[in-house]
């Protein structure tokens, strides 16, 4: 069962039932892989999700852009099953999976980081990979310890292998989410800013990694502040504002829209949409990475 | 426990997307840096050693021994339970009381209480399945709680069998042996069961689903969002403990050959469980053991004046909760870099390999 989500394989072999296709227009790719229909949650007062409707295909790679509390991690939460939507329904790869847990939608074949990164401390890096490629990925053995070396290469931290988690730094950290979301044989990766409070060349390095998972033809959704990381990897841009996405489409275009700029008015992204170069420096870290820092 | 040699794999590239490439694909794996060899054997030894005893000491230091290997099965077993499946519960004198009935109904019926043994031990986790049904659906506090009004319930039902002998207690029938004999019956029963229990529990944590465990004693939401399925795991966690908590109550109840309902389904087993587990190191299999022994030291040092030893051990659990949060084992194990027991894996850096001892069968 757990081949089903065998990534970059799977492309060809599931392509049965296709949810219905709904809300915000997509970009054309079909059939969709993740999507999500009128799905509602609010905080007390805070809307996270405010009938957001959303259709993601096989082995595209979405950027989300959006103010501190739009929902961007809420969203993730609602597509990997750590939260639970007031109303709405969520299909992966043509199934319903609204009421299934996030254990369940990972052995499907979505595989998320944490925004703030949260390691398997006591284990090494190796085991936290391992455990990944055993529960998640569904091998055992031999080809799990292969597969765990392998995912460690990819992501740098072949020099780590042995280390405890906890001893790890910021990069590394974030760098273990992605092994480990990788790990799992996802066909739908969910980044929750890996390039938060990183320097320049850290983020070209894991700009890099994340275009060669997608080149694999696993589907990416990646949340980041640091606006131009996304505009030179994805190819589609959501933002999220309030719980709506108030723009989707091809980033330039994304970020050119009067109700986008609206959201960002004053803030560094503004900044960097106005200077003809990308700039260089270290990128706004959202509120969690602060705290973390 | 020296199965070093034979886990002992080398990564190669059978991973669909992986086909061998790079020097990493042929990395050697091993579950532990040096060979568990030496402690296999001490273990073994040791055990044989503790085997030995009853020919060489008396039936009151055997006697002594009998209650530190119960204390250790039972603190191993909330190590298990809280320290790895995260649950905390302050009830599982429940499966202690009901362990210890079960024998005495069994010997009652005319069964050997030894051969009762794993009866009521089986018994035991049979009765876990509906507590658990019941239990899983609490988080941690309500969870805790209700493990204990559980516990006070099947005391109170006990109370109501007057052939069980109500409040006021039972003895258990047919232990025929001489004093000396049944002293010795008695120490070995509880030796094996100890040692059973530690080296079942042993093997849990190296298997695949040991390691699943591991992860969620480190991060709940994070095993959860790998594919662990948390849910089971802990069911399952739970269960194995029922089952050794009832099997430390069978021989708690051949060990006292008299059982009283508030003293087998007494609170402070697991009071003492929770202290034998904190101060020797929480989510080790290692700390149990120690914590037992300081323990167990401390309470026959001080158990002669009640007041002091209830200061003492309180005085003790703070100083190791502000000094040594991981425990006393957590220190030891930081400072000198030492497992007994090595549960997690090792992956050898590039081209290089682990001694031919450890590496029997490496490389394919
Ligand atoms: N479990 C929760 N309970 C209550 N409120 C929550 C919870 N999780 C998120 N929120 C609130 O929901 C809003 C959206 O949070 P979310 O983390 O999704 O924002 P975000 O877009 O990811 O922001 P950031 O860019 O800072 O990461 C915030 O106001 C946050 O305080
Ligand atoms: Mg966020």
């Amino acid at each position: 069962m757990p081949d089903s989500v065998t990534a970059g394989q799977a492309g060809t072999g599931v392509t049965g039932v296709v949810a219905p296709a709904t809300g915000v227009a997509g970009t054309g790719v079909s059939p969709a892989l993740l999507e999500l229909d009128a799905v509602c949650k609010s905080f007390g007062k805070v809307v996270v999700a405010d009938n957001l409707s959303l259709a993601v295909g096989e082995a595209e790679l979405v950027g989300i852009v959006g103010p501190n509390g739009a929902g961007k991690s809420s969203l993730f939460g609602l597509i990997a099953g750590d939260l639970a939507p007031s109303s709405g329904h969520i299909f992966f790869a043509g199934k319903g999976v609204t009421k299934a847990d996030a254990a369940a939608r990972c052995r499907l074949g979505i595989g998320r980081t944490f925004q703030v990164p949260k390691p398997f401390g006591a284990m090494t890096v190796f085991e936290n990979v391992l455990v990944a490629v055993q529960q998640g990925g569904g091998l055992r053995g031999r080809a799990s310890y292969a597969a765990a070396v392998e995912v460690l290469e990819r992501t740098g931290l072949a020099a780590d292998v042995n280390l405890p988690a906890e001893r790890l730094g910021l990069l590394s950290r974030k760098r273990l989410e992605v092994a480990r979301a990788l790990a799992t044989r996802p066909r739908l990766l969910l980044l929750d800013e890996v390039a938060g409070g990183l320097t320049d060349p850290e983020v070209a390095q894991l700009a890099d990694i994340v275009r060669a998972i997608s080149a694999e033809g696993i589907a990416i959704i990646w949340i980041e502040h640091v606006v131009h990381a996304l505009t030179a990897t994805v190819s589609r841009l959501l933002c999220l504002s309030g719980g709506l996405i108030i723009g989707d489409g091809e980033p330039e275009t994304v970020l050119a829209m009067p109700a986008v700029r609206e959201v960002f008015l004053g803030t560094e992204v503004t900044a960097e949409l106005r200077a003809a170069d990308p700039v260089t420096g270290p990128a706004p870290a959202s509120a969690a990475d602060r705290e973390q820092a | 426990m020296s199965a070093v040699g034979q886990d002992t794999q080398a990564a190669g590239g059978q991973h669909p997307r992986v086909a061998a490439r790079g020097p990493a694909a042929g990395r050697v794996v091993t579950r532990s840096r040096r060979s568990a060899l030496w402690a296999g054997l001490a273990a073994v030894v040791a055990i044989a050693i503790l085997g030995y005893l009853p020919y060489l000491v008396f039936s009151d230091t055997t006697g002594l021994m009998v209650q530190f290997f119960q204390l250790l099965i039972m603190a191993s077993m909330w190590n298990l339970l809280a320290g790895y499946a995260g649950l905390v519960s302050v009830g599982h004198q429940a499966f202690i009381g009901l362990g210890a009935y079960f024998v005495v109904l069994l010997a009652m019926h005319g069964l050997s209480p030894f051969t009762a043994i794993p009866i009521a031990t089986a018994a035991a986790g049979v009765v876990g399945l509906p507590v658990w049904w019941l239990v899983s659906r609490l988080r941690s506090g309500y969870f805790a709680i209700t493990m204990w009004v559980i516990a006070s319930v099947c005391m109170l039902i006990i109370i109501q069998i007057s052939s069980l002998g109500s409040g006021t207690g039972i003895a258990l029938s047919g232990l025929t042996q001489s004093p000396t004999l049944l002293a010795a019956d008695t120490y070995w029963a509880t030796l094996a069961v100890a040692v059973l229990a530690i080296a079942g529990i042993y093997a849990l944590l190296r298997s695949r689903l040991g390691l699943a465990l591991t992860a969620i004693r480190d991060d709940e939401a994070g095993a959860k969002s790998i594919g662990g399925r948390v849910g089971s795991v802990q069911r399952l966690v739970f269960l194995v403990t029922a089952l050794g908590c009832g099997a430390a109550g069978a021989l708690y109840a051949i060990s006292q050959q008299f059982i009283v309902p508030t003293a087998a389904f007494d609170v402070s087993f697991t009071a003492e469980m929770i202290f034998i587990t904190i101060i020797g190191g929480i989510g080790t299999i290692e700390g149990p053991i120690i914590g037992t022994i300081v323990f167990f030291i401390l309470q026959q040092t001080l158990s002669a004046d009640g007041t002091w030893y209830w200061i003492v051990l309180g005085l003790v659990a703070i100083a190791v909760a502000i000094w040594a949060p991981r425990g006393i084992w957590g220190l030891v194990s930081e400072k000198f870099g030492i497992r007994l027991f090595p549960v997690g894996y090792y992956v050898w850096p590039a081209g290089e390999q682990p001694r031919r001892l450890l590496a029997r069968s490496a490389r394919p």
